[in-house]
């Protein structure tokens, strides 16, 4: 058993109360209407408010913008909103993605100008962070996002893509290239503020799932940000740290997203053993090939997350993570789609309602696989550093 | 909160255990097969580890340092060769059995035997519905003395008092292999467990097979990563093929997920959890699928080099395989976890309130 600390276990308890009255429900809305929840939805002020969940969650005690936040707490707590509503929980207020590269790669002026605006409990606010463009998904190195110094300022040039909560964020960090020649050794994060001029919001997708979060592009034509919104500031990138600094980044958000996965299977789980419970008959060969189905969810969820729980213990520690943070990301997807897959077999044709909800995870879950980093790009992430894998 | 790292005393423990595996196993794993046994010098050492006592309770003679210094030993031992582990770990996959037994004072007995060296005991698994005449696999060193057998959650102990029979085995070599029916055998005791005891013992003895699995798989890995590193097809290393590459990252994967499984099954009975046996073959299901995938993978890349015995990965095939058979198979652990499922609460989230 996996023992869980008092604040912990308060605060999960806190989500599941709040899961069942908000983050469920909003979810099931936003799939229906194909609308993420607005921005000023008063569930939003219920979470930034005073003790709220947002505070709680950047953690309270140490600071919003302390080093020593707390990943593992922070990965259950994603894991159980998850399991009432991952787009929902994603469109949490709260620094989002951004928050890993503001901590990972920013100054301490930086990560307290950008992460105290959260202590503002008057408003829900959002960070956001933005590396996809239209030619450069998996590969990230490919980025053509440019960035120019002039005089005190740089200037950003380029578009971005399956950017989460960007429509509605204060600030974004968007990954740029200031000479893609130089590869990734070109490449910077910049925070640029809502409102700067030449930052233009052009599309919110409509999506298979997942819809309970905006998953919004932008275009940045002269978008002129002050020097000082270098993340990390200059001397951060003559170390050559820009493109590891993005991939640090990944080795957070990945396991972050197993864990999305071990609540989103987890939420399939309990539907259908309800349904084992008080649907199927008491005995024969039905029920057992169900309870059997049963385990077998049970165990891959199990596994999936001592894996992102690994993952974020080694990042806690200080040690290396980038190779159990892809091994989690490659083994969890499959195992978590096959979970909900084995849940809608369980219901049978009832499944495909709506109204069972399992129809819905279906459609949810699939973004395991291809968000932060496709299974075949976890795949080449170890290849590479286990068998020296040559990158063309 | 969990930590994911080895006390410094299991550490330590685990590093003489990989020097003893890398000096004197690793050279000779096809001398062990054909002598049919480990080096006496090797076992000497693994005595006095002691290998046997390591996970078995102070009460009945062992060290009781717990099943996850046990699991880790034996998953370092088997990256090197586990061939001779089933005769030279004992009380082994029987140790459930040994701390289940009503009978603490018989138990003793058995126990003493077993680490003595004098005698090997066995764990058979009998399907309730076609029952059985014996059991089909045991090391044949030390002589077989125990069998502790159990239908549903009756559990027996058989005394071998007739003659075994040598048989051809699908791998284990250097433990040798017996069968002996159940009609050369003295049932020595009989007690009806609890669904829940029950499990646990069967648990346990799929735990022990989960890491000599752990280990045979990371050894099928770091091989296969070798050689097709090495090997060049079609003008590049047989690794820098992607679809190669992917397969073997996915292993590298799977074998990751199914160390964790183990030991935190194993972590688990040494904390005294109420659904450790659930969750140890759980882990148990999860290894056996893992190792057989990476030693099929393990042949697949060394191409036909893989299927000769010039190279361990033909071996490593049949060890996973050969394992994966064990404690009744895979039907008799997806009837125990599919039975336990719907009582068995999260490990995480237990103490939150019902939903």
């Amino acid at each position: 058993m996996i023992e869980l600390d008092a604040k912990t276990l308060a605060m999960m308890e806190e989500i599941r109360s709040l899961g069942r009255t908000h983050i469920r429900p909003m979810g099931l809305e936003a799939d229906r209407t194909a609308t993420p929840p607005p921005v000023d939805h008063e569930f939003y002020l219920i979470c930034t408010r005073q003790g709220g969940l947002v505070s709680k969650m950047i953690g309270a005690d140490e600071g919003p913008t302390a080093l020593d936040w707390k990943p593992v707490r922070n990965f259950l707590i994603g894991e159980e909103c998850a399991y009432w509503d991952r787009g929902v929980a994603l469109s949490l207020p709260g620094p989002g993605l951004g928050g890993p590269a503001l901590r990972n790669t920013g100054t301490p002026e930086q990560r307290q100008r950008f992460l105290s605006i959260f202590e503002d409990h008057s408003k829900a606010r959002w960070g956001a962070m933005a590396m996809t463009e239209p030619e450069a998904g998996s590969d990230v190195a490919r980025i053509k996002t440019r960035a120019r110094k002039d005089g005190d300022e740089w200037v950003l040039n380029g578009q971005k893509m399956f950017c989460s909560n960007s429509a509605r964020a204060d600030w974004v960090v968007v990954w740029a290239t200031i000479d893609p020649a130089l590869g990734r050794g070109g490449h910077r994060a910049f925070v640029v503020e809502r409102g700067t001029p030449g930052f233009e919001i052009i599309k919110v997708e409509h999506k298979m799932g997942s819809r309970g979060y905006e998953t919004a592009s932008f275009v940045l034509e002269d978008c002129r940000i002050p020097g000082d919104n270098l993340l990390g500031g200059e001397a951060f990138y003559e170390a050559k740290k820009g493109f590891k600094a993005s991939m640090a980044t990944f080795n957070m958000t990945r396991p972050l997203h197993t864990a999305h996965g071990v609540g989103m299977g987890r939420a399939a789980h309990d539907f259908a053993l309800d349904f084992v419970r008080n649907e199927y008959p008491a005995q024969g060969r039905r029920r057992q090939r169900a309870l059997e189905r049963l385990a077998r969810i049970r165990r891959g969820l199990h596994t999936a997350r001592l894996m992102y729980l690994n993952a974020v213990w080694l990042a806690k520690n200080g040690q290396s993570n980038a190779m159990e943070a892809s091994y989690a990301k490659m083994y969890s997807p499959p195992v978590i789609l096959e979970a909900v897959a084995a849940a809608l077999d369980i219901l049978g044709e009832a499944g495909v309602r709506n109204d069972k909800m399992l129809e819905k995870l279906y459609r949810d879950v699939k973004i395991l696989d291809i968000g932060e980093g496709t299974q075949q790009v976890q795949r080449h992430v170890v290849a590479r550093q286990m068998l020296k894998f040559p990158m063309d | 909160m969990r930590d994911f790292a080895l006390a410094p005393e299991l550490e330590e423990l685990r590093a003489a255990a990989e020097r003893l595996g890398r000096a004197e196993l690793a050279p000779n794993v096809r001398d062990a097969e054909a002598a049919g046994r480990w080096p006496d010098g090797v076992l000497d050492v693994l005595d006095g580890f002691p290998l046997g006592g390591l996970d078995v309770p102070e009460s009945l003679g062992g060290v009781d340092a717990g099943l996850l210094a046990k699991v880790v030993i034996l998953e370092t031992l088997a990256q090197f060769d586990p061939s001779g582990l089933p005769g030279a770990d004992r009380p082994g996959a029987t140790t459930g059995a040994l701390i289940a037994c009503p009978d603490q004072a018989l138990a003793a007995e058995v126990a003493a035997s077993c680490l003595d060296g004098s005698a090997q005991s066995a764990f058979t698994v009998i399907d309730p519905d076609n029952g059985s005449t014996g059991i089909d696999w045991a090391p044949a060193w030390p002589a077989l003395r125990w069998i502790w057998a159990m239908e549903n959650d009756t559990l027996r102990l058989l005394e071998v008092t007739g003659t075994v029979e040598p048989v051809i085995a699908l791998a284990f070599q250097a433990s040798g292999s017996v069968r002996v029916g159940f009609d050369q055998t003295t049932e020595r005791g009989r007690w009806e467990l609890s669904p829940r005891v029950a499990l646990e013992v069967r648990g346990r003895a799929r735990l022990w097979g989960a890491a000599i699995c752990v280990g045979i798989a990371q050894a099928a890995l770091e091989e296969t990563i070798e050689y097709t590193m090495d090997r060049v097809v079609f003008g590049k290393p047989v690794a820098h093929h992607q679809g190669n590459a992917f397969d073997i990252a996915y292993v590298a994967a799977r074998v990751h997920a199914a160390r964790l499984v183990v030991r935190d099954a194993a972590a688990s009975f040494d904390r005294g959890e109420r659904d450790a046996g659930f969750w140890a073959t759980q882990a148990w299901l999860e290894v056996r699928e893992a190792a057989f995938h990476a030693t099929n993978v393990g042949i697949q890349l060394l191409g036909g080099h893989g299927f000769i015995v010039d190279h361990l990965a033909e071996k490593r095939f049949r060890e996973a395989r050969h394992l994966a058979m064990a404690v009744g198979g895979l039907d008799a652990a997806e009837f125990d976890v599919a039975a336990e499922v719907l009582d068995v609460p999260d490990a995480l989230l237990a103490s939150l309130e019902q939903r």
